[in-house]
């Protein structure tokens, strides 16, 4: 059994090898499915998941109630954003299957059709949906958080305007609630081991603003240790946008060189990056 | 948001990802298979003051300081490095050594590895845990280098190669880097990078590379006081080489995995291994699957376990069961003259261990007629090991006489102080200087070719039967915790010390919603001498005709803040423990003694409880607040009663004393109408001269109304705080509770009185018990009453402090004081319990917040399992000391006393001596010279001698013996030793 996460304290070193204000490593795609509207996927550390957008489209007819994780405005008039999320069996160490009705998962869902719900233009579209389907290969930590990014990164896949990128992250303390230690160092970007071990929270920024879109602290965690919390994890948001706006350029600067996209006389952007 | 701490840009990673895999099973016997991402990194410091490059890129923590570096620029030499060294043990280096690392006189400017570090915590947590401690203290200078997240040290296993061949591996590359990573500091006097291996390989592999390694053994002969600490390498590196004469003595133990399939297939058994307090080839273990304990009778059934490890056990068949021993078999006696040298060349079992045995087999036989031979068990596997230091002393027979001069390492035996640990082998070249002394040593290893286990000194405590020495020996064997206060702790302390006074002005902070109680007519009673005094009451009249009743308790919570370093120490010690001439304290002197003890004449802050009680003693309501209080009066049990007894005293105090004792009255029958057990130990009290607290007497301790008038309002105010906790923490309250006895436990004793004096004992509730109790009475024998009490005693379950979300309600219940809830608040002076329950009050009637360490269940939880062993081990250690004490007064004397048989054998008896509480045992060989015939009835419990000396024993039957103390010259142990007179 490898080291815990007490420690830390020793050399500032985390169960991984990170500093406290390190984010895991971090890969994105976009447009990883042809036949789907709009696509991602997303790894940070050991996190894997991916996201395959249908719409705007014509809502299926009554959409069996509100069961699924949706976001209405109200009355048709904005497009409704349903956000389904499958774990696979194999995502988690023990291998344990989480059916449809998994209380933890809707919420996951509501969370995230909520947020994109009011960041995305959805009046544009009326009377129609939007359908994230979310899907965990393998989870590490920072779940919410990284389902996030892939949403965001899919509804930009799909062209679906917004005010700006959501980018998430998860923040936490280097000791548990119990020890109160005043001294505890924020942690940015928690695996599955700190996140049992530590509390943390869940905070989503639009775009590099200090504006927090999601807030989520499902832990016990001291107030006095919440702001530096906080302002680590807005922090590690603006680097993951950083991350994610480089993905996405990536991948247009890619489909202008090979043709697939008209170069806009409007675009500042450098191809050659 | 200006104010928001910021954070520093990270550095873009330049580092490196590797995974780590590895495959665990859970208990259930899954097997998972876990990955985890390892960043490495090249900004790891050498943390060598040396180092001028590392210290520029040293890390930095969210409030941008760093860690200061740790290794000396001048560390010590040798004599094999003059230069100077930094030392880097592997796994087992630390494993066996452990105690050779605390060492103050060497052992500096330690370089820890992770690797090492992981591998340690997965073998054993307690030795990670006191590394971790080194690591942390200043002067050791210990350094955690974290090699398997630096990009140059880190070593992926390669294909085919075993763990362990990989952590050498990465030891080395760690060894090797940092030898030239210090090179490059082109000082003058580079030091040397010292590996500590035992592993011949690993040594060799290490020479190869031009690295410097040396075995603990080597390393330790190079220091300067290098045959002191010899001793202290453990035995097992050593072993390999001398002997192997692969005669296997003991049975394998099965693999962990078959036993784990075996338990879950209900075809083994786990538990925990206990050995009997009077026959030492004789263990018992109590597994879930059976209401009774399985007997595990002989050395190979026993199969090295140790009293206190968890092992696995398969049932024994059929033909093998057996009754339980009804012999004494001390170790010391049949194993006197074992040689320590000739270790592997003998039988495992002796010649007069097989003769014991024969006898035993005989006696078996003879009682089958009536058929009830136990299931037995024999020992198949050990899952954990509980061993820890140990304290004995080195038996003189097994040390040659030539080694009294010179330094050859030779063989003794280690004879520990409890009973139901086996003979220690250990080798020391010092056997001269060690014999006659109280030692500290450790078990390391049991192997299958050693009849007994191997272990190595830690250190000598003292002479044999000097005050401190034994003192000492008992602290260190009930693991008490006995060291002064670190300085941490004092700076807790109130500054102006002794000259802290309650605020004189009612503004000031302290006195935040406080109730000023000062002209309450408060007292306390306690016993004589008492200097931490917790809890003072009082008592009045209201004008509507009820009582108004006060206990007030020492506010310590007011002085001991959560979690600060004097809050974590009284967490550990739990509770104060008392010896005979000593205390050790759970809080600093300067707190239980003067600003918390509830003195006489002087204002002092309290926790008070008050009641209106109406004249039946039920309560018409009850409230907590926080008070100051101004004791009246300071009394003794037998001033208190004087007082109260003398009629022309008619001063308010008296009077609300009397009053309080007719309530108390009250309460008591309300109590024991309720099935409130009155239970007994045998308790005395050593009388010590003043001066130098050489005990003079004996005294059994006296009990007096006034001690039930303080007993009963404790219990009162207990049951009324833990009813307030609770409501207000449902999950986290801290009780304690009296589970009910399992009915199995009072058989035998049971039987034993309907046989023996026609007596019924019904054990259906504990009011059942209570009555039944009351009447076994023998006319003219006051004794004999408080004999069964003592022995019903025995057979129940101890109390333990828990926490409410552990238990359901109906749990809860204190069986012996028949309360449905119960908790500790009225000692928070001296136990660790009630000042959390302080905590949790003032809580709840919302004086402060509650702190999050008093509300974290988990946290909780562990101090509640902590504070009942401390609670336990407190009151052994006090028993050992009255043991101890009552020895060294009859030292010189010899006394005849009455005794009463407690417990028969076939070759012997218990007897308990009720004026000094000691049990004593009677052997048949003491009876006479031969050994007289005897004849046991097992059904009758009758024990009758022929031959040299002709008596009739029984149980409860009333003896007259003559006490006197005695010294075996063999093993220089002192003991009370008893003979008897007349049956």
């Amino acid at each position: 059994m490898p080291l815990d996460t007490s420690t830390y304290s020793l050399a500032l070193l985390r169960v991984d090898g990170r500093r406290w204000n390190e984010l895991r490593r971090l890969h994105a795609q976009i447009r990883i499915q042809a036949a789907a509207d709009g696509s991602s996927y997303l790894e940070m550390g050991n996190t894997k998941v991916m996201c395959v957008l249908t719409g705007p489209s014509e809502p299926q007819q009554q959409q069996q109630g509100q069961r699924r994780g949706q976001a209405t405005a109200g009355g048709g008039k904005d497009a409704a954003i349903n956000v389904s999320i499958v774990v696979a069996g194999f995502a988690s160490v023990d291998h344990k299957k989480r059916g449809r009705n998994d209380k933890r998962t809707q919420e996951l869902e509501l969370i995230i059709a909520k947020t994109f719900a009011s960041v995305a233009h959805t009046h544009l579209f009326p009377h129609s949906s939007i359908s994230l389907a979310l899907h965990v290969l393998s989870a590490d930590g920072s779940l919410l958080a990284a389902l996030l990014n892939a949403a965001t990164l899919a509804l930009i896949d799909a062209g679906i305007p917004m005010s700006d990128y959501i980018a998430a992250c998860t923040a936490g303390s280097t000791s548990s609630y119990a020890a109160a230690d005043d001294s505890a160092d924020p942690l940015l970007d928690l695996n599955t081991q700190e996140e049992q071990e530590l509390p943390f929270i869940t905070v989503a920024t639009l775009g590099e603003t200090d504006r927090v879109a999601v807030l989520n602290c499902e832990s016990r965690v001291q107030v006095s240790r919440l702001e530096g919390m906080l302002a680590v994890a807005v922090d590690g948001c603006k680097e993951v946008k950083q991350l994610l706006d480089k993905a996405i350029k990536a991948k247009g600067a890619k489909m202008i060189r090979e043709g697939a996209a008209e170069k806009s006389d409007a675009m500042a952007m450098d191809l050659d990056e | 948001m200006t104010s928001l701490k910021r954070s520093v840009d990270s550095d873009v990673f330049a580092s490196n990802i590797s995974n780590k895999t590895y495959v665990r099973s859970t208990r259930s016997g899954k097997v998972q298979k876990i990955v985890r991402e390892v960043y490495l990194r090249t900004d790891i410091p050498c943390s060598s003051k040396l180092c001028k490059a590392c210290l520029a890129d040293a890390p930095r923590n969210a409030a941008q300081e760093a860690q200061p570096f740790v290794l000396s620029e001048k560390p010590a030499g040798t004599k094999a490095f003059p230069q100077g060294h930094y030392l880097v043990p592997d796994t087992n280096a630390v494993l066996n050594a452990m105690d050779l690392f605390e060492q103050t006189s060497a052992f500096y400017d330690v370089i820890i590895l992770q690797t090492v570090l992981e591998e340690l915590r997965n073998r054993s947590l307690p030795l990670y845990n006191r590394l971790v401690g080194l690591t942390k203290s200043e002067d050791k200078r210990f350094y955690v280098f974290f090699n398997d997240f630096r990009q140059e040290t880190y070593v992926q296993r390669g294909h085919n190669e075993t763990v362990n061949d990989r952590n050498d591996r990465a030891v080395r590359k760690a060894v090797k880097w940092y030898a030239e990573h210090l090179a490059q500091t082109k000082t003058k006097s580079i030091p040397a990078v010292v590996m500590l291996s035992n592993d011949k390989e690993n040594l060799h592999k290490a020479k190869e590379d031009g690295l410097n390694g040396s075995t603990l053994r080597e390393y330790v002969s190079t220091l300067e006081d290098g045959d002191r600490l010899l001793d202290m390498v453990a035995e097992v590196e050593s072993s390999g080489g001398f002997q192997k004469q692969g005669q296997m003595l003991y049975p394998e133990h099965f693999s962990v995995s078959k036993m784990m399939t075996g338990v879950k297939a209900g075809l083994m058994h786990q538990g925990i291994f206990s050995v009997s307090p009077y026959n030492y080839l004789e263990g018992s273990i109590k597994v879930p699957a059976f209401p009774k304990p399985l007997l595990i009778l002989g050395r190979e059934n026993i199969n090295r376990a140790i009293d206190g490890d968890v092992v696995v056990v398969e049932v024994l068949p059929q033909d093998q069961w057996k009754e339980p021993s009804t012999k004494i078999i001390e170790e010391e006696a049949i194993t006197k003259n074992e040689n320590a040298d000739a270790e592997g060349s003998q039988d495992l079992v002796s010649e007069k261990e097989r003769k014991a045995l024969q006898d035993e087999v005989k006696k078996t036989q003879k009682g089958s007629s009536e058929g009830r031979p136990q299931p037995t068990a024999k020992v198949v596997g050990v899952v954990r090991r509980n061993w820890r230091q140990y304290v004995g002393h080195i038996d003189p027979s097994s040390a040659s006489r030539a080694t009294t001069q010179g330094r050859k390492q030779d063989n003794v035996f280690l004879i520990p102080m409890d009973k139901k640990i086996p003979k220690i082998r250990l080798r020391t070249r010092q056997t001269s200087e060690l014999l006659g002394k109280r030692l500290l040593v450790t078990i390391d290893a049991w192997e299958r070719d050693s009849r007994h286990p191997v272990g190595h000194f830690v250190r000598s405590l003292g002479e044999l039967e000097t005050k401190a020495a034994e003192t000492e020996a008992l602290l260190l064997e009930w693991d008490v915790q006995y060291r002064p206060f670190p300085k941490t702790v004092l700076d807790c302390l109130p500054k102006e010390g002794h000259d802290w006074k309650v605020p004189a002005s009612t503004e000031d902070p302290g006195w935040r919603d406080r109730e000023d109680l000062r002209d309450l007519l408060i007292c306390s009673i306690d016993p004589v001498g008492c200097q931490d005094i917790d809890d003072a009451l009082h008592a009045q009249k209201l004008p509507n005709g009820n009582f108004q009743v006060g206990v007030h308790i020492a506010d310590v919570s007011n002085f001991v803040r959560p979690a600060n370093a004097m809050d974590t120490e009284a967490s550990i010690r739990g509770t104060t423990v008392y010896l005979v001439d000593k205390r050790i304290d759970m809080l600093p002197p300067l707190l239980g003694t003067n600003l918390c003890s509830l003195k006489p004449y002087v204002e002092r802050y309290a926790f008070s409880v008050l009641w209106e009680l109406n004249e039946n003693a039920d309560i018409v309501n009850v409230r907590f607040t926080k008070s100051v209080i101004k004791s009246r009066e300071a009394f003794s049990y037998e001033e208190a009663q004087i007082r109260i007894d003398d009629e022309s005293q008619q001063d308010d105090l008296t009077k609300g004393m009397r009053m309080l004792l007719m309530l108390s009255k009250k309460l008591k029958q309300k109590r024991m109408d309720a099935g409130a057990l009155s239970l007994s130990s045998p308790e005395v009290k050593v009388q010590t001269e003043s001066e130098t607290s050489d005990p003079i007497d004996v005294k059994t301790k006296q009990l007096l109304d006034t001690n039930s008038l303080v007993e009963e309002f404790m219990l009162f105010a207990n049951i009324s705080v833990a009813a307030k906790i609770y409501d207000a923490f449902p999950q986290t309250a801290i009780l304690r509770r009296h589970g009910a006895p399992p009915k199995t436990n009072f058989d035998e004793l049971s039987e034993q009185l309907r046989i023996k004096c026609g007596m019924e004992l019904r054990t259906d509730s504990s009011k059942a018990l209570a009555d039944s109790l009351d009447r076994c009475v023998k006319p003219g024998e006051p004794f004999f009453n408080t004999l069964v009490r003592i022995m019903a005693t025995r057979c129940m379950m101890s109390a333990e402090y828990f926490c409410s979300g552990t238990q359901a309600y109906p749990e809860f219940r204190h069986y012996g004081l028949a309360s449905e809830i119960y908790t500790h608040f009225t000692s928070p002076i001296r136990r660790y319990a009630d000042l959390l329950a302080h905590r949790q009050l003032a809580a709840a009637i919302d004086y402060e917040a509650v702190h999050p360490s008093v509300r974290s269940r988990g946290r909780l939880e562990a101090v509640c399992k902590n504070i009942n062993v401390r609670h336990r081990n407190a009151q052994m250690a006090g028993r050992a000391s009255i043991a101890y004490y009552v020895g060294q007064a009859l030292k010189g004397k010899v006394a005849e006393e009455d005794a009463f048989v407690m417990k028969i054998f076939s070759n012997g008896f218990v007897v308990l001596v009720p004026r000094f509480g000691i049990e004593g045992l009677i052997r048949l060989r003491d009876l006479a010279e031969p050994e007289p015939e005897s004849d046991f009835d097992a059904e009758s419990y009758t024990l009758t001698t022929s031959g040299s000396r002709e008596v009739k024993v029984e149980l409860f039957q009333k003896v007259k013996v003559r006490v006197h103390d005695h010294k075996d010259e063999a093993t220089g142990k002192r003991g009370v030793k008893m003979e008897l007179i007349s049956a």
